[in-house]
């Protein structure tokens, strides 16, 4: 502000330019101070709607707000109603569609109506783009629709947005263990095909970088291209990032996520799920001796699963 | 002594047929090479880079094939002699002549397909050149295999007559397929170059296979050897130089990315074909103030908006979709009964936003993607529907909530004189986006800086 005004005079008296000159240096001096405690954090990953999960801490723009900045008050949750109907009407849409062509190819179509209760094509939903809060939405159908409906946090937090270019949040964390004059900028960029190649802009100087795979979606596709598995393309996004000669010392956080969605899935007796995680937990990765890898202790629980089936 | 040289080459005629050839082929290069350089065409892998460039090497080789088959230069070894069979039969035919026919005609079929047919090609470029050079190879090898050439690398009469009428099939399919695009209003005034480079090509082929029979069969006539030699050699530089000339002022393929051509003036492809500029800046509309309660599909309308909307997108690497909208916006003004201008925005939209890989590829999902790609009715005037709501989609849940409380609205606002609506309410809590304008001349990066550093941060106020 004080720029803006200096800028704006139009007599120059010599005091008058030393004091404009010494508070343009004590700014710059601040400002370069305060670049060094920004951490650049960088989110990347084939990301869908992630969710809270209080005991695994995972973090992403929405969380972030919640618990760092301001919080949602009641104006930017009402703005989120266009955002979870739109869901909603998509939703509707791809299963309307899934069903048609479900019961195209089957003998036995009648199992195929549309409704909100049936479950057989909810049943075959990773077959279908649809996203994962599909039952929630499903379930919640009448509150959604109401006239005077207000999002509760929990909506907001389901509500699946894709990401396109780059999104910055700034933050400083609080508790016990934050230094003082901390300051994370975290980039929340899209994981489709198309925005992977905008991530380059953001990879010079970068703290640590947050890599998000969702392991409940082995037995999914993915939404720009059906004939590709989504596991194993993270598996190689994955690869291919700690590979790029920038990251040689940044650390790297694996983050798993979805595990909740993951359990029920795996518990479902479908012998496949046992097929595709063991073709996918071999994940051989490139480490640095000056970057660290910190896995997630919920890789840890896989193998336990695995051992279980 | 003349029929010396007739027999061993070295004639007068024979040093100034193989000089014009070499001028014919380096006028060849530099108008195949120049334009890239001067425009900085970039290089791509699509079929419109390659085949230009096989041509090239295709012309080379029937040149080179010629002067080394027919006895023009006097060599000291007779090696050469062995590998008679090398330059008249291979190198001349199926990656000579053959090849440069192929090339044309692949090309053609493109054309053929994507205007008449109005879909796109079944086959792929790369399959389909070496399909149609098959003959040739089968033809070669046939030859290869009973070995009729004499020492002197003539071929006798009876084999003469079908290697011409291979030659002479290749350029009646060529004219065939032209034909089948003749009514075919072409923007870029594609035909007319193509006819005229055909007639002249077709003279100097009928030339040049004269010359070639001649030199075959009636060998014993030296004066007449010579004479069609030269004139073999000369109408092949001349040929050349006419065949490709057609493709690089005005190519025949889809290249109507506009960086190829001499039409550079054009920034857009929708002004390159004549769409009315969206938005007048004059209209009574313009001048009512942006209420971001509207909806968005009424807002986008409004150009100066829609101008600083995308500079927003752009700054935070999202500009690809308000580009998409406005090229699809422009398509959907070409009127209904003008194919050809459909056909080619609908290519150049597909080529620049839907491809996948494409400059400015869109998040659009795999079947919408398939569906287009897969068109059996390019001119179909919703073909970019589907594409074109999830874009919407993308815009309305992502971009403009940011957009609101970025600069650029602010500066829009300046601009419009507005000041009222900087106080709407609703407006000041989404997240910054990242945008190319930071640090001291952004104001809310200022006022973030000037607060104490263990406060929470907060998102800019107004």
């Amino acid at each position: 502000m004080g720029l803006l005004c200096s800028r704006s005079r139009h007599h120059t008296e010599d005091t008058d330019e030393n004091t404009q000159a010494a508070e343009i240096e004590r700014r710059i001096e601040q400002e370069a101070k305060a670049e060094k405690h920004i951490r650049k954090l960088l989110l990347l990953g084939d990301l869908s709607a992630v969710r809270v999960n209080p005991e695994n801490l995972l973090f992403l723009s929405r969380q972030i707000k919640l618990l760092f900045q301001t919080g949602f008050d009641e104006g930017e949750l009402k703005s989120y109603v266009p955002v979870i109907h739109a869901n909603v009407y998509q939703t509707i849409k791809l299963l309307h569609e899934g069903t048609k062509e479900f019961a195209q190819n089957e003998t036995d179509s009648a199992k195929y109506t549309i409704s909100s209760e049936n479950m057989e094509t909810c049943a075959r939903g990773n077959e279908l783009q649809v996203p994962d809060c599909t039952k929630y939405l499903m379930e919640n159908l009448k509150r959604l629709s109401d006239l005077n409906y207000i999002p509760t946090k929990e909506d907001v937090l389901y509500a699946r947005v894709r990401t396109t270019g780059v999104v910055e949040i700034q933050f400083s964390p609080v508790g016990e263990n934050k230094k003082s004059g901390e300051v994370y900028r975290l980039f929340d960029v899209g994981g489709q095909r198309n925005e992977r190649r905008k991530w380059i802009h953001l990879f010079e100087g970068v703290t640590a970088v947050i890599f998000c795979a969702a392991i409940s979606e082995y037995d999914q596709t993915l939404f720009e291209d059906e004939q590709k598995n989504r596991m194993m393309e993270t598996k190689e996004l994955f690869d291919w990032v700690l590979k790029q000669p920038c990251f040689e010392k940044t650390s790297f956080m694996l983050f798993l996520n979805k595990f909740d969605i993951f359990e029920k899935k795996v518990l479902d007796v479908r012998a496949e799920a046992y097929f595709y995680l063991c073709r996918y937990t071999r994940i051989s990765f490139y480490i640095d001796e000056n970057a660290r890898i910190c896995f997630h202790k919920t890789l840890f629980i896989l193998s336990d699963v695995l051992r279980f089936r | 002594m003349a029929s010396g040289c007739a027999e061993r080459g070295g004639c007068p005629s024979d040093f100034v047929a193989v000089s014009i050839a070499v001028i014919c082929f380096f006028v060849l290069l530099s108008r195949s090479v120049l334009p890239c350089l001067i425009h900085k065409a970039p290089r791509t892998n699509s079929s419109s880079f390659w085949i230009p460039v096989i041509q090239v090497v295709s012309s080379f080789n029937l040149l080179f094939s010629i002067v080394m088959s027919v006895n023009l230069l006097q060599f000291k070894s007779n090696r050469w002699r062995q590998y008679c069979y090398l330059w008249a039969v291979w190198v001349e035919g199926p990656l000579g002549f053959g090849l440069l026919m192929s090339c044309r005609i692949t090309q053609a079929f493109q054309l053929y397909f994507v205007f008449v047919k109005k879909r796109l090609p079944p086959v792929k470029s790369y399959i389909f050149l070496p399909l149609v050079l098959l003959p040739w190879i089968f033809g070669a090898t046939i030859i290869h295999v009973r070995k009729p050439l004499s020492p002197e690398c003539h071929m006798g009469l009876q084999w003469t007559f079908p290697v011409a009428g291979l030659h002479g099939l290749y350029v009646l399919a060529l004219i065939a397929f032209t034909r089948a695009v003749r009514h075919v209003e072409f923007r870029f005034d594609e035909l007319r170059d193509l006819w005229k480079g055909i007639l002249v090509s077709g003279a100097s082929i009928v030339i040049w296979v004269t010359a070639f029979v001649l030199n075959e069969i009636v060998t014993t006539v030296s004066w007449l050897q010579v004479a069609s030699r030269f004139v073999l050699l000369v109408t092949g530089g001349v040929l050349v130089v006419v065949f490709f000339s057609i493709s690089s002022n005005q190519p025949l393929l889809s290249q109507i990315s506009l960086k190829k051509r001499e039409h550079f003036e054009f920034q857009r492809m929708g002004l390159a074909l004549g769409i009315p500029d969206s938005g007048l800046l004059f209209r009574k509309e313009e001048f009512r103030p942006v209420d971001p309660n509207e909806p968005l599909d009424k807002l986008l309308l409004n150009k100066r908006f829609r101008h600083s909307l995308m500079e927003f997108a752009d700054s935070c690497y999202a500009g690809e979709t308000l580009h998409f909208y406005e090229e699809v916006y422009e398509h959907g003004k070409i009127p209904e009964g003008d194919c050809i201008r459909r056909i080619y925005m609908a290519r150049h939209i597909m080529e620049k936003f839907i491809v996948a890989g494409a400059e400015m590829e869109v998040n659009v999902s795999h079947k919408t993607r398939q569906e287009i790609l897969t068109t059996q009715d390019l001119t179909h005037p919703d073909l970019f529907k589907n594409a074109l709501n999830e874009v919407m989609q993308l815009i309305k849940m992502n971009l403009v909530r940011d957009y609101w409380s970025s600069i650029f609205f602010i500066k829009f606002k300046e601009d419009e004189g507005c000041d009222e609506a900087m106080h709407k309410e609703g407006w000041s809590f989404s997240s910054p986006r990242m945008s190319s304008v930071q640090g001291s001349d952004d104001p809310f990066c200022q006022e973030h800086m000037s607060k104490s550093s263990t406060s929470r941060c907060s998102s800019p106020g107004p």
